[in-house]
């Protein structure tokens, strides 16, 4: 009993301390009938080497998660992701946008970007993970992602031989984690605010 | 967990474990060894260059069709400067058509839209995907003004394949950037997974080497109590290897101990009785000779008239001559037990004591008959080979003697007019020779089984109770076993064990 105690002292510590250490980034949110919308820019994921990257005719995604968790825990209340897949046409001016099953064509990177980075107004759940908080403070984590590699390609170009033996699915399957991740990210998080009376 | 388990444990895990870490070294060499090989540099540039020539190729054709929509606005504003109508357009429109491979339909259409000639390819359903795309152009002729649409179309898979090119060279770079942590990973997993299989073998081999360890405690616990005096230890030996040899023979060892504790206690005993009965002797024997000659003299030198008196002197002379003769048997019988010499053993065949005894058969009737043989049938079978054990040939005579003489004692007792018989063999088995006395007489009760050795302890009215336990320790002597137990025949078997000598 006493080490569970210790461990979950320990373990909260490290929470609290990774949130502290968190960079926060002016969000506004904005409570719609009980649900959270956030606007915030992740713009600053894109430097030089993903905006030339972007440029290159080959399909790369922009991918932004945002979450919503009570101070002090990693424990997610609601969560929402936002991708996007960018390609530059090479055969027509512009850049193809992907959004789930809508195309969109952008003239310049710096749209791309406006539509990809900059989230205007996303509600990240729903009002029945709010409804039994309200009063308690939360905070909006965003993670922001360029090319992480989709587990679905990931599977197909990263494949274990067809053996028998155990090591090669349990090392592919730690491979694909380290390779697919996304090749530049940032995480910020916003202010402390409490969940609406 | 014993000191030896430990040690035991101990070496089963320094040797999988250094096996497991020579494994990992060897293994982490090996696969970046493999990983270089396989993943390397010069491969991925190769991968980046094939995706480079396809973005080119993608190039090039646009900039073909960009070429192939000048030409066409060239060839419609030479048209237009020649002033010449659209019937001389639409051949030409043909031609070029013709020409340019990628260029999948051309209209022209003057500024209100209202087209001038117009020229496509038939499309075929079953043809591959295409991008079709519009390459616009506008022609000019002083001041008439052309629009022309240019449809160019070149396969989709061109563009796939470029992404999946991208794509795969975007996986291998990373590959090739994370080579020394992929080759790690398979080395920890490998590891990891070695470390299971190592952790089994070990419990395995804990659990095997357990047996061997219990066992050896079990050895070292049954050792304690014996030095503690404890003789009724055995211990299990059920396996076939060393352990299993080492605890027979600690059985065989305790087992002996056992044999020569009770065998020395009772011989120990006999020597305590025999000593009795040498003083026992001695005191008897001494007023008997002047009770019985004083008896005499009373009877003889008395000399009065009393008639009735001189019978009451001969009856009491009588008696007392009578129980001095039982007194003096007694005291012959004490003597003897008292005398009992301690065997000389030498090797001998027991066959020919057996012999013996069967000679000596006529005389033990006539002696329990008092002079007259007893109706009792004596078969003695002679052993059909030698058997050759360490004995004193007389002292075994006497004690096996003793059990004939006994057997027919007991069945003429019971079966005075005949019926009586008493076997008599001698043979071998299982490493020991035997000599068995069996009769069919009432037997001896269970309860006493253990008992009919002891000195004076007899169910006779007329026995010293000293006849068996000279049986039994002339047999302690040679080294032997005597036990007594039912006949097939219904009344007792005494059977003596002696140890045959080729099995010393």
């Amino acid at each position: 009993m006493r080490r569970w105690l210790i461990a979950l002292v320990l373990l909260t510590s490290a929470v609290v301390y990774a949130q502290a250490h968190l960079p926060a980034r002016d969000m506004r949110i904005a409570w719609d009938r009980g649900a959270p919308k956030v606007s915030f820019s992740a713009k600053d994921l894109a430097d030089e080497r993903v905006r030339r990257e972007l440029s290159g005719g080959l399909r790369k995604r922009l991918v932004v998660h945002v979450s919503s968790h009570f101070k002090g825990s990693n424990h997610a209340l609601a969560h929402r992701t936002f991708g996007c897949a960018v390609t530059r046409d090479l055969w027509e001016d512009g850049y193809l946008v992907r959004i789930g099953t809508k195309s969109m064509r952008f003239k310049t990177v710096e749209q791309v970007l406006d539509h990809c980075l900059v989230v205007e107004g996303l509600f990240v759940g729903e009002p029945k993970n709010y409804e039994r908080n309200k009063g308690k403070d939360i905070y909006f984590f965003v993670r922001a992602e360029f090319n992480p590699i989709s587990q679905k390609q990931c599977r197909e170009l990263i494949r274990p031989s067809g053996g028998s033996d155990a090591v090669g699915p349990i090392t592919v399957s730690i491979v694909r984690r380290r390779i697919c991740q996304a090749e530049r990210d940032i995480e910020f998080r916003s202010e402390f605010l409490k969940v609406p009376q | 967990m014993s000191r030896f388990e430990r040690k035991i444990l101990f070496a089963i895990g320094i040797s999988v474990f250094l096996a497991l870490g020579g494994a990992v070294f060897l293994a982490r060499g090996a696969l970046r060894e493999v990983y270089s090989v396989g993943v390397n540099e010069r491969f991925g540039t190769e991968l980046v260059h094939g995706v480079e020539a396809r973005r080119g190729q993608l190039l090039a054709l646009r900039s073909s069709t960009e070429q192939a929509a000048d030409a066409v606005q060239w060839a419609v504003e030479a048209e237009m400067a020649r002033q010449r109508g659209s019937q001389r357009i639409t051949p030409m429109l043909q031609e070029l058509l013709e020409r340019y491979v990628f260029v999948r339909g051309i209209r022209v259409t003057t500024v209100d839209d209202a087209v001038i000639a117009s020229v496509s390819r038939p499309v075929d359903p079953r043809a591959e995907p295409m991008r079709v795309t519009t390459r616009d152009r506008t022609a000019s002729a002083g001041e008439r003004r052309v629009h022309i649409a240019v449809e160019v179309a070149v396969p989709e898979v061109y563009f796939e394949r470029l992404q999946e090119a991208g794509a795969a060279a975007d996986v291998y770079s990373r590959l090739q950037r994370r080579s020394a942590s992929v080759s790690d990973v398979y080395v920890w997993v490998f590891g990891v997974l070695v470390f299971l299989v190592i952790v089994v073998a070990f419990l395995i081999g804990a659990i095997l080497s357990r047996r061997v360890t219990k066992r050896v405690a079990a050895l070292a616990e049954a050792s304690r109590k014996v030095g503690a005096g404890d003789l009724s230890v055995s211990l299990p030996s059920s396996a076939t290897d060393e352990i299993t040899e080492l605890t027979e023979a600690f059985n065989d060892m305790v087992r002996d101990l056992r044999d020569s504790r009770t065998r020395i206690a009772y011989l120990q005993r006999i020597g305590a009785w025999q000593d009795f009965a040498r003083r026992l002797a001695h005191e008897i024997k001494n007023p008997l000779t002047p009770i019985q000659l004083a008896a005499q003299e009373m009877d003889e030198t008395y000399d009065g008239g009393d008639e009735d008196y001189q019978r009451k002197l001969q009856s009491a002379r009588a008696i007392i001559e009578e129980e001095v003769a039982t007194l003096r048997r007694l005291v012959g019988e004490f003597s003897a037990f008292a005398k009992l010499p301690e065997a000389d053993l030498a090797p001998a065949d027991l066959g020919e004591v057996v012999h013996a005894i069967e000679t000596s058969v006529p005389a033990m009737l006539e002696d329990v008959g008092r002079g007259t043989p007893v109706p009792v049938e004596v078969e003695v079978s002679p052993a059909t080979e030698s058997i050759r054990v360490r004995m004193d040939p007389m002292m075994l005579k006497r004690g096996l003697d003793n059990l004939v003489r006994n057997a027919i004692q007991a069945v003429h007792e019971t079966q005075p007019d005949g019926g009586g018989r008493v076997f008599v063999r001698a043979y071998k088995a299982r490493n020991s020779a035997f000599v068995e006395v069996r009769d069919n007489g009432v037997g001896v009760a269970e309860e006493d089984w253990d008992r009919v050795f002891d000195p004076y302890y007899t169910t006779r009215p007329e026995g010293t109770g000293l006849g068996l336990a000279i049986v039994k320790k002339v047999v302690l002597e040679h080294g032997g076993e005597v036990r007594v137990d039912r006949a097939p025949e219904g009344g007792a078997r005494f059977c003596i064990e002696l140890p045959l000598l080729e099995s010393r």
